[in-house]
């Protein structure tokens, strides 16, 4: 006997494998069984396709995952939407986020970096002036950067390295008065009411006269 | 189109618009730097970066407005006047570049259009600018050139004959640097009593304070020596023999 009350050959027939002699009493019982049990499972409502419907719309309903911006990285996959996006902040940030070339230095040395340059002495006589100073196109005009000083005659001298080309300068006398210099090779009209002078440094310099 | 290749299409053209205005807003950004720098006001400052952010839009160089702002406001002259200089050498410098169109030169390079610009303003006209550009013989000679005949009309030459002695010049195949000693040659014939007709006649031939091929010859006087570097004292790079130039003085 098996441990549910069937014979092995009453196990086969249930199963409907092959079996051997099954009695008569046993064969019915068996068939009252099976009918038993197809009945109870006709009795049982079918859930199936409201059990799928309710799962489907519990996941639907529930709140999304917001999706890993480092996603591409995993899967390797990449939206064509992204690239020109991503070129276009990269651009961004090595334009605006590289130092900037600093602006020209107002100092005199700003003509140091030139490698073709020619001293050239600027001389003054002032001899009423506290201070002088001379400010132009080489020093971003400023009238501060370049005081000139006096020299063993009473004049107002400087010598600075300016690069080959056009300049164009003013005094600047006890640092509010600015005046062109009246020895300069050339004067034009500075669109301010007032006169610069002009000066061409070629290789060899100045002529003096 | 479906909405993805729409999205595409839409951010690779805003990302060519962006790409080409980064170095714009980096120039935008150091001209405001150098000019807050020197402490103008915040109107001003604006004022300039306006008319920058214009002349960027219109290809033109910036440089030489942030130079008019800062000359301006060192002399003490009113916001409204700065920014009105300022606003038509802009103008000017549009011109210019058109000028320059003339000669074939499609992108003429920032400095050329100061040049052509500032030349302009001193009373070349646009036909004249057009022959000095042409007779250039490469593009980075022609802005020193402008500028040597806008200086050699400064000194008195008419511009008709400055013109004609740089452009003569470039003719024979002088080089940068010896049309850039035309103007202290100038000064030189002129102390000793000649009319700029006279100079400008005698450059034209070549000439220099010497007499007819003195100077300009190719391959001697100036130029054949370069300046040397910063450092070795006054009169480095020059000629031997030859005086430390010097701007003489000045007289209050």
């Amino acid at each position: 006997m098996s441990r549910h009350g069937f014979t092995p050959d009453e196990q086969r027939y249930l199963d409907g494998g092959p079996h051997g002699d099954v009695s008569g009493a046993g064969r019915a019982a068996a068939d009252a069984l099976v009918r038993a049990a197809e009945a109870y499972r006709d009795s049982i409502p079918d859930v199936g396709a409201r059990l799928d419907a309710a799962v489907l719309g519990a996941v639907r309903a529930r709140p999304r995952r917001a999706r890993r911006p480092w996603r591409w990285a995993v899967d390797g996959r990449v939206r064509p939407l992204w690239i020109p996006l991503a070129a276009a902040a990269a651009a961004a940030v090595v334009w605006l986020g590289v130092p900037r070339v600093p602006a020209p230095s107002s100092s005199p040395v700003a003509a140091v970096r030139v490698a073709d340059t020619v001293f050239v002495q600027f001389r003054l006589a002032a001899p009423a002036a506290r201070t002088a100073a001379v400010a132009g196109s080489f020093n971003g005009w400023d009238p501060e950067s370049v005081p000139m000083v006096r020299d063993a005659d009473g004049a107002w001298v400087v010598t600075l390295p300016l690069p080959l080309g056009e300049h164009r300068y003013q005094f600047v006398v006890d640092g509010t008065v600015w005046r062109p210099d009246p020895t300069a090779p050339a004067q034009v009209d500075d669109g301010y009411g007032g006169t610069n002078s002009v000066i061409v440094v070629g290789p060899k310099g100045l002529v003096r006269t | 189109m479906r909405p993805h290749r729409f999205l595409t299409a839409t951010a690779c053209a805003a990302a060519l618009t962006v790409l080409p205005l980064a170095p714009a807003r980096a120039q935008q950004g150091n001209l405001r730097e150098r000019l807050e720098a020197r402490g103008l006001p915040a109107e001003l400052v604006d004022g300039v970066a306006a008319a920058a952010a214009e002349a960027e839009a219109r290809g033109l160089p910036t440089d030489p407005l942030a130079d008019r702002a800062l000359e301006g406001w060192a002399k003490r002259v009113p916001t409204a006047r700065i920014l009105s200089v300022v606003r038509q050498f802009v103008g000017r410098m549009g011109e210019a570049r058109e000028t320059l169109r003339t000669t074939g030169l499609s992108a003429p390079a920032g400095d050329l259009v100061a040049a052509a610009a500032e030349a302009m303003s001193r009373g070349m006209n646009a036909a004249q600018v057009a022959d000095v550009v042409r007779a250039a013989p490469a593009s980075p000679s022609a802005a020193p050139s402008l500028r040597v005949a806008t200086a050699l009309s400064a000194q008195g030459m008419e511009m008709d004959q400055a013109v004609s002695v740089v452009a003569e010049a470039m003719h024979n195949r002088r080089g940068v640097e010896q049309i850039l000693d035309l103007p202290s040659m100038m000064r030189a014939m002129q102390a000793r009593g000649m009319t700029p007709p006279e100079i400008g006649n005698q450059l034209r031939l070549g000439g220099g304070p010497g007499g007819p091929g003195s100077v300009l010859r190719p391959g001697a006087g100036p130029g054949a020596r370069r300046p040397g570097p910063l450092g070795t004292g006054p009169g480095a790079g020059r000629p031997p023999n030859q005086r430390p130039p010097r701007v003489t003085p000045g007289t209050l």
